[in-house]
C-alpha cells in the first residue's frame, strides 16, 4: 500500500513511522486551523489530505491470478528434472530432486509481471517474468541463454575467465557482465547490488538453499539447474526450455528445440545402425584411477549414439565408475579410439603424462580425438559452453570420428585429432 | 617383558617379505594365475597374452617395487627423525619437507587465481607427470635449504621441530587460498594427488627414484652410529664425539632426499614413517640404528606392499588410494602392539 | 702418568654465553685451573653462580668468552691408565670433538630417554670415540665395558630397560658409560642431586676410589659441602660474581673462605664442626664436661636449644657425662641441685622447665 506520504517524496520514513507523521500532520493543521480562525483554510488543508490520501490508497491491481490450468505453452519430453505447468498469469516449475529412491520436488512460480502470486501456493518462491537481468554460474547457462536470444540479458557469471559467446564478452569488456563467484564462494554483494531478476546455480535440488539464503532473503530469487543429472544429451539440453519461460518465449525456443531434437534424432539413428562398432576408451588416468562415464551418464549415451562400442555401456549409475589401470588397460590395450582426453593438445602431451599410454593402440594408431578444438585465446574451451547446447554437432562429431564417410563431409566442430 | 609377544625371527620377516611381493604382484582387478605372472616375468614370449603382459610388467611390477623402494625410505626416514628430535611422533614430513612437496605440486595444478608465472609454466606443457615430480622435488627442496639454514642458528631440536610445524601451516594455507580459486577440476586433480598413489612410476621415473632411494638408504645406513649417539640427547652426543651440527645437515640432507623423492613420484603417503619404526623397535628389541635400519626397511617393506594389496580392493575394479589403506591399517596394528605390550613407558621418551 | 700431572689447564678463563651477538659473562676472573690426574676436584657454589656453565665450558660443551683451556690428549686407545710421562696439552679450539671425547668424559643431569635401550647398550655407547666405523665393539670395547659395569656395580642390572631403573641405578649407568668412555678426565655435573643418603655416599666413595685406583682426574660440581669436605683433595669455590677460590678443603676452611662466601644473617658455618649452623647463636651458657662422641653430640643438641657451650664457661648451670653401670647419665648440676637423665631427650626436658621457672 502506497502510503500518501511517498506521492510527496517523502520515501526514506518507515511505513508506521509515516503513519505516524501523517497524524501528526494532520493534527496541527487542525490545530493551526483553529488558532487562526480561518475556516477556508483549515477546509482547504483538510480537503488536500483527504484527497491526497484517497490518491495514496493503491490501485486496484490488473487482475488476481487464479490457478486455472491453460494449454501448455512446451512440453518436456526428454529431461526428467523438471517439468512446466502452465496456469492463468503464471507458470509453475517443478525441480525434481531424486536421491536414494525419494523425490523431492521443488516449486518455483514464475509469475507474470503485475499479476499476483495465487493465494492458494503461499511461501513459495517467485520469479517475475519476463526476467530483463539474470546472473548465471556456468557455461552451459550462458550457452542456454545465447540459444534463446536473450545472451544480452546476462548482468552476472559464476567465472568471468572462461567465456567462448561473443555478446556476453563484449559484456565483459563493456563493464556490463560481472563476476559473483561460486557456490560458497558466491559474492552477495555484488549479487544484491545488480539485482537480477533471477540468479541461475548449479546445484542439486535436494542440497537446500542454506548458501543462498542471504539472497533470497534479499529478494532475489535462486533457481537450481540440475541438467548434469540428466541420462541423455538431449536431456540436458532440453532445460533451455526453462530459461525460455524465464523471459517468456516458451513458444520460439520450442520450435527451435524440436529441430535440434529432430536433427539430433536423425543422426542418432544412423549412428547407431551402423557398424562395425569401433571399441572407445575416454578420459585419462591419474595414477591408478581412471575414470570411465558410467552406463547410465549421457556421455554413455552418447556413445551408443554414435555406433561405439562402450565396455562399461552396460553399468549402473549415471555419473563415472572409479576404476584402477589395470581395469581399464585390457580395453585400453586394443581399443580403437581415444576420446576425451582432458587437458592435452598432441601425441607428447599424452605421452608425458604417463609413458605407459605409447604401449596403448588408439597412441599408436594415432586416433586419439580430444574436444579441444575450439579454445579461444582466453583459453576457454566451447565445448563446455555451446557443445551443451548442440548435441547434434557433438553427435556428428563422434560419428564422423568412428565411423568416416557415414556422413557428408568430414569436418569436425568441437574435436580434433591429437597429432 | 611380555611373553606373549613373538619375537619373529629375521628369517620369518624375509619369508613374510618375500609372501607379500608375491601378494603383490598377484592382485588386480584381472585375474592371473600366479604361474603365468613367473613365466611373464622370467620367461617371457612372444605367443604371451598382451593384455597380460602389459598389466605384469608395465603396471604391477614396478607398482611392487614402488612400493619396496617407498616402504623403505619412508621407514628409514621417520626412524631417523624419530631419533634426531627424540620424540615418538616425528615421522619424515616433520621438517615440512611433504609441505614443501605439496606446495610445488599445488602451483602447478592449481591455477592460484592470477598466478601468472605459474600459469606461464603450465603453458609451456600441460601438467605431465615430470612437471609435476620436478615441482615436487622443487618444493621439498626449498624447505629444506631453509630448514638447514635456520637449523644452523638454533642450538635447540625442538626449535626446528615448531619451524618444520610452522612451515607445514604456511603451505597448508597458501594450498587452501589457490584451491578456493581454482576450477573443480583442477582442485580434484589435486585431490587425487594428495590421496598418495603407487602406481605410474615407470621407467626413467622408476630409476631417479631407485637410485635416490637407494642413495638415502645407504647414507643413512652409514650414520647409524652418528643416530646412536644422538639417543642420548646433543650435549651427551657432543661429549662422546659427535659434530652435532654436521650430523644433524647430513640427517636433515638424507630424510629430505628420501621423503622429497618419495613424495614427488608417489604424493604423500602418511603412517609409514611414525609406525614403522616402532614396530621395528618392538620386533628387534634393540636400539642400534645399524639393525634398525635394516629392520626398517624391511618391515616398511612388508607393511605397504601389504597395505597395496590391500588397496586393490579384492574383488573389485576400483583402487583405493594408498593413504587410506595405511592409516586405516596401520594405525590399529600399532595399538594393538603397544597395548599388549604392557611394560612400554611412555615417559622413556622425555 | 704420574698423580697429579696435569690433564685439563684452564686460564684465564671467561665463561659466558653470546646469544644472538650479545655478550653475557657470567664469570670472569678466574684463576688458573687445574685438573691433576688421580685428584677429586670438588666446584662449589651457590644455585646461580655460574657453576654449570663453568663445568661445560671446561669440557668443551660450549665455548669459552675469553682464556684457555688445554687437554691432555690421550693417545691410547682404550687400555688402562698409568702409563708414564706426562701428557701434552692442546688448546681445545684446536681438537676436534672426537679428540676432545677420548679425553674428557661426562655425566651431566640430561634425562636419557631413549627407547628400548637396556643398560648394557648404553655403557658401550660410551666407547664411542673408539668403536669401529658402524659403532661396531671388538675385544677391547668389550672389555672397557666390562671394567665400567663391574667399577659402577651395576652388573646385575646388565639386561634392564633403562627406563626401569630407579635414579641411584640410573646414575650408576651413566657413570659406567662415562668410564667406560677411557678417558683421563671425568667430569660430573650434580650427580648427587636425585640420590638418597647412602646413593650419595657410595657414589662419592666410588668417585674417590677411582682417583686412587685409575688414576682419573675427577671434576664434580656439588652443593653438598659435606661431602665434598670429606672427600674432595682440592675445592673451587664459586661465588655469584666474586672469585673463585680454591685450595685444600681443610685449609679454606681454616682461612674462613667459607664462613665469608656464605655469610649473611642466618648462615653461619661452624669451623670446628664444619657444618652450617642452622640455629641461631646461643645467649645462654652452659658448662659441658665430658670428652668422646658422647660429649659431641651432647653439645650439638645443646647448641640446638640456644646454649653456647664450652668446658671453661663461666656459667650457673653444669652438664656432666658419666657412666653408670654401663649406660650413659647425664648429671644436670644447677644451683638449685643436680639430676640424672637417662637420655639427651630427658635432659634437654628438664632444662626447658628449668628455663620456664
Amino acid at each position: 500500500m502506497i502510503n500518501y506520504l511517498d506521492v510527496w517524496g517523502l520515501k526514506i520514513i518507515g511505513n508506521s513511522d509515516k503513519w505516524r507523521l501523517r497524524q501528526a500532520v494532520i493534527f496541527f493543521v487542525v490545530l493551526a486551523a483553529m488558532f487562526t480562525d480561518n475556516r477556508r483554510l483549515v477546509f482547504f488543508f483538510l480537503s488536500a489530505t483527504a484527497f491526497a490520501a484517497g490518491i495514496g490508497c493503491r490501485q486496484p491491481p490488473a487482475g488476481r491470478a487464479a490457478d486455472r490450468p491453460v494449454t501448455p505453452r512446451s512440453t518436456i519430453r526428454y529431461a526428467h528434472g523438471f517439468r512446466i505447468d502452465y496456469y492463468e498469469g503464471y507458470r509453475d516449475v517443478s525441480i525434481f530432486d531424486r536421491k536414494a529412491g525419494r523425490t523431492d520436488t521443488l516449486h518455483y512460480l514464475l509469475v507474470e509481471k503485475g499479476v499476483d502470486p495465487p493465494a492458494n501456493r503461499p511461501g513459495l518462491p517467485v520469479i517475475v517474468t519476463p526476467v530483463q537481468r539474470m546472473a548465471v554460474i556456468s557455461s552451459m547457462h550462458i550457452a542456454m541463454a545465447e540459444f534463446v536470444g536473450v545472451a544480452d540479458r546476462i548482468t552476472g557469471l559464476g567465472s568471468i575467465q572462461y567465456v567462448s559467446s561473443p555478446i556476453v564478452r563484449a559484456g565483459i569488456r563493456a563493464g556490463k557482465v560481472k563476476q559473483v563467484g561460486i557456490d560458497a564462494g558466491i559474492n552477495n554483494e555484488a549479487v544484491i547490488a545488480m539485482h537480477p531478476g533471477v540468479l541461475i546455480v548449479m546445484s542439486n535440488p535436494g542440497t537446500g538453499g542454506g548458501t543462498y539464503k542471504t539472497l533470497t532473503d534479499a529478494g532475489i530469487p535462486v533457481l537450481p539447474d540440475a541438467d548434469w543429472l540428466e541420462t541423455t544429451p538431449l536431456g540436458r539440453a532440453e532445460w533451455v526450455k526453462l530459461v525460455a519461460a524465464l523471459v517468456d518465449r516458451d513458444e520460439t525456443v520450442e520450435t527451435k528445440f524440436d529441430s535440434l531434437a529432430r536433427s539430433y534424432r536423425r543422426l542418432a539413428d544412423i549412428g547407431s545402425h551402423a557398424s562395425p562398432k569401433p571399441s572407445v576408451i575416454t578420459d585419462m588416468p591419474f595414477k591408478g584411477t581412471w575414470y570411465v562415464p558410467a552406463g547410465e551418464s549421457f556421455m554413455a549415451q552418447f556413445l551408443r549414439d554414435a555406433g561405439a562400442n562402450y565396455h562399461w555401456s552396460d553399468t549402473k549409475g549415471t555419473g563415472s565408475l572409479a576404476l584402477g589401470f589395470e581395469a581399464v588397460a585390457p580395453v585400453a590395450l586394443t581399443a580403437d579410439v581415444w576420446i576425451n582426453l582432458g587437458n592435452v593438445d598432441s601425441k607428447a602431451d599424452v605421452a608425458a603424462k604417463d609413458n605407459r599410454f605409447g604401449s596403448l593402440h588408439p597412441f599408436q594408431t594415432g586416433a586419439l580425438y580430444n574436444y579441444n578444438r575450439r579454445i579461444n585465446d582466453l583459453g576457454s574451451n566451447d565445448y563446455w559452453e555451446s557443445g551443451s547446447m548442440h548435441p547434434d554437432l557433438i553427435l556428428a562429431d563422434l560419428i564422423r570420428i568412428l565411423h568416416p564417410g557415414l556422413l557428408p563431409g568430414d569436418s569436425l566442430y568441437y574435436y580434433k585429432q591429437l597429432k | 617383558m611380555n611373553g606373549q609377544l613373538r619375537k619373529l625371527p629375521l628369517t620369518g620377516l624375509l619369508l613374510l617379505l618375500v609372501l607379500a611381493f608375491l601378494l603383490d604382484i598377484s592382485a588386480g582387478a584381472v585375474r592371473i594365475p600366479l604361474h603365468d605372472i613367473f613365466r611373464i616375468l622370467l620367461a617371457p614370449s612372444p605367443g604371451d597374452d598382451a593384455s597380460w603382459s602389459f598389466i605384469i610388467e608395465k603396471i604391477r611390477l614396478p607398482k611392487a617395487i614402488t612400493a619396496v623402494l617407498a616402504g623403505c625410505g619412508l621407514s628409514v626416514g621417520g626412524l631417523q627423525m624419530q631419533t634426531l628430535f627424540r620424540n615418538p611422533l616425528a615421522d619424515p614430513g616433520v621438517l615440512g619437507i611433504t609441505a614443501g612437496a605439496s606446495l610445488g605440486v599445488a602451483a602447478v595444478l592449481l591455477s592460484g587465481g592470477s598466478m601468472a608465472t605459474i600459469y606461464a609454466i603450465k603453458e609451456l606443457s600441460s601438467p605431465g607427470s615430470w612437471l609435476i615430480a620436478g615441482a615436487a622435488c622443487v618444493g621439498a627442496g626449498g624447505v629444506m635449504l631453509l630448514v638447514l639454514v635456520l637449523s644452523g642458528r638454533l642450538r635447540d631440536n625442538v626449535l626446528m621441530l615448531i619451524i618444520g610445524l610452522m612451515i607445514g601451516s604456511i603451505t597448508l594455507a597458501l594450498i587452501s587460498i589457490w584451491q578456493y580459486f581454482s576450477n573443480p577440476e583442477e582442485v580434484k586433480d589435486f585431490l587425487l594427488w594428495t590421496f598418495g598413489s603407487l602406481g605410474g612410476v615407470t621407467g626413467r621415473q622408476l630409476l631417479i627414484l631407485g637410485v635416490t632411494v637407494l642413495t638415502g638408504l645407504v647414507a643413512a645406513f652409514l650414520s647409524s652410529k652418528m643416530l646412536d649417539a644422538l639417543l642420548l640427547g646433543e650435549n651427551y652426543a657432543r661429549s662422546m664425539g659427535l659434530t652435532v651440527r654436521r650430523a644433524r645437515t647430513i640427517i636433515v640432507c638424507t630424510t629430505s632426499l628420501l621423503a622429497g623423492s618419495i613424495t614427488a613420484f608417489c604424493g604423500p603417503i602418511g603412517f609409514i614413517g611414525i609406525a614403522v619404526p616402532h614396530l621395528a623397535r618392538l620386533f628387534f628389541n634393540t636400539s642400534s640404528h645399524r639393525v634398525l635400519v635394516p629392520a626398517c626397511c624391511l618391515i616398511g617393506t612388508i607393511l605397504l606392499l601389504l597395505c597395496d594389496c590391500i588397496s586393490q580392493w579384492p574383488g573389485t575394479q576400483s583402487v583405493l588410494p594408498i593413504n587410506i589403506i595405511t592409516s586405516l591399517v596401520g594405525a590399529p596394528l600399532v595399538i594393538l602392539l603397544l597395548v599388549r605390550k604392557r611394560d612400554l613407558n611412555v615417559n622413556a621418551y622425555r | 702418568m704420574n698423580a697429579g700431572s696435569p690433564l685439563l689447564y684452564a686460564k684465564g678463563l671467561q665463561t659466558g654465553y653470546h646469544p644472538s651477538g650479545k655478550k653475557i659473562v657470567v664469570t670472569s676472573g678466574l684463576p688458573d685451573l687445574v685438573i691433576g690426574s688421580g685428584r677429586l676436584i670438588c666446584l662449589l657454589g651457590a644455585n646461580g653462580s655460574g657453576k654449570s656453565t663453568l663445568l661445560r665450558t671446561l669440557a668443551g660443551l660450549q665455548s669459552a668468552l675469553g682464556g684457555t683451556v688445554e687437554v691432555g690428549r690421550a693417545t691410547a686407545v682404550g687400555g688402562e691408565m698409568g702409563r708414564g710421562g706426562a701428557m701434552e696439552l692442546a688448546d681445545c679450539r684446536h681438537l676436534s670433538p672426537a679428540e676432545m671425547a677420548r679425553s674428557i668424559s661426562l655425566v651431566l643431569t640430561d634425562r636419557v630417554g631413549g627407547a628400548n635401550l637396556n643398560v648394557y647398550s648404553l655403557v658401550a655407547l660410551g666407547r664411542y670415540p673408539w668403536s669401529g666405523w658402524l659403532g661396531r665393539l671388538d675385544q677391547t670395547d668389550r672389555a672397557a665395558i666390562e671394567r665400567a659395569i663391574v667399577a659402577a656395580g651395576i652388573q646385575d642390572l646388565r639386561h634392564r630397560k633403562i627406563h626401569t631403573l630407579s635414579d641411584g641405578e640410573s646414575q650408576k649407568v651413566m657413570l659406567a658409560r662415562a668410564l667406560a668412555q677411557d678417558t683421563p678426565v671425568l667430569m660430573l655435573d650434580e650427580p648427587t642431586a636425585h640420590l638418597d643418603l647412602p646413593s650419595r655416599i657410595r657414589l662419592m666413595r666410588l668417585l674417590h676410589h677411582l682417583t686412587r685406583e685409575m688414576n682419573k682426574g675427577i671434576l664434580l660440581s656439588t652443593h653438598e659441602l659435606d661431602l665434598a669436605l670429606q672427600v674432595a683433595d682440592e675445592v673451587w669455590l664459586l661465588q655469584t660474581a666474586g672469585p673463585l677460590h680454591k685450595g685444600a678443603p681443610e685449609d679454606m676452611v681454616l682461612e674462613g673462605v667459607f664462613e665469608a662466601a656464605f655469610a649473611g644473617e642466618d648462615v653461619v658455618f661452624d669451623r670446628t664442626t664444619g657444618v652450617f649452623r642452622i640455629s641461631p647463636e646461643g645467649e645462654r651458657r652452659i658448662r659441658l664436661a665430658g670428652e668422646g662422641t658422647i660429649a659431641f653430640w651432647t653439645r650439638r643438641a645443646l647448641q640446638r636449644e640456644g646454649y653456647v657451650v664450652g668446658a671453661d664457661m663461666r656459667a650457673d648451670q653444669l652438664v656432666r657425662i658419666t657412666e653408670e653401670m654401663g649406660a650413659t647419665r647425664w648429671i644436670l648440676e644447677t644451683p638449685d641441685g643436680s639430676r640424672s637423665f637417662g637420655s639427651i631427650a630427658d635432659l634437654l626436658r628438664a632444662l626447658a622447665g628449668v628455663r620456664k621457672d
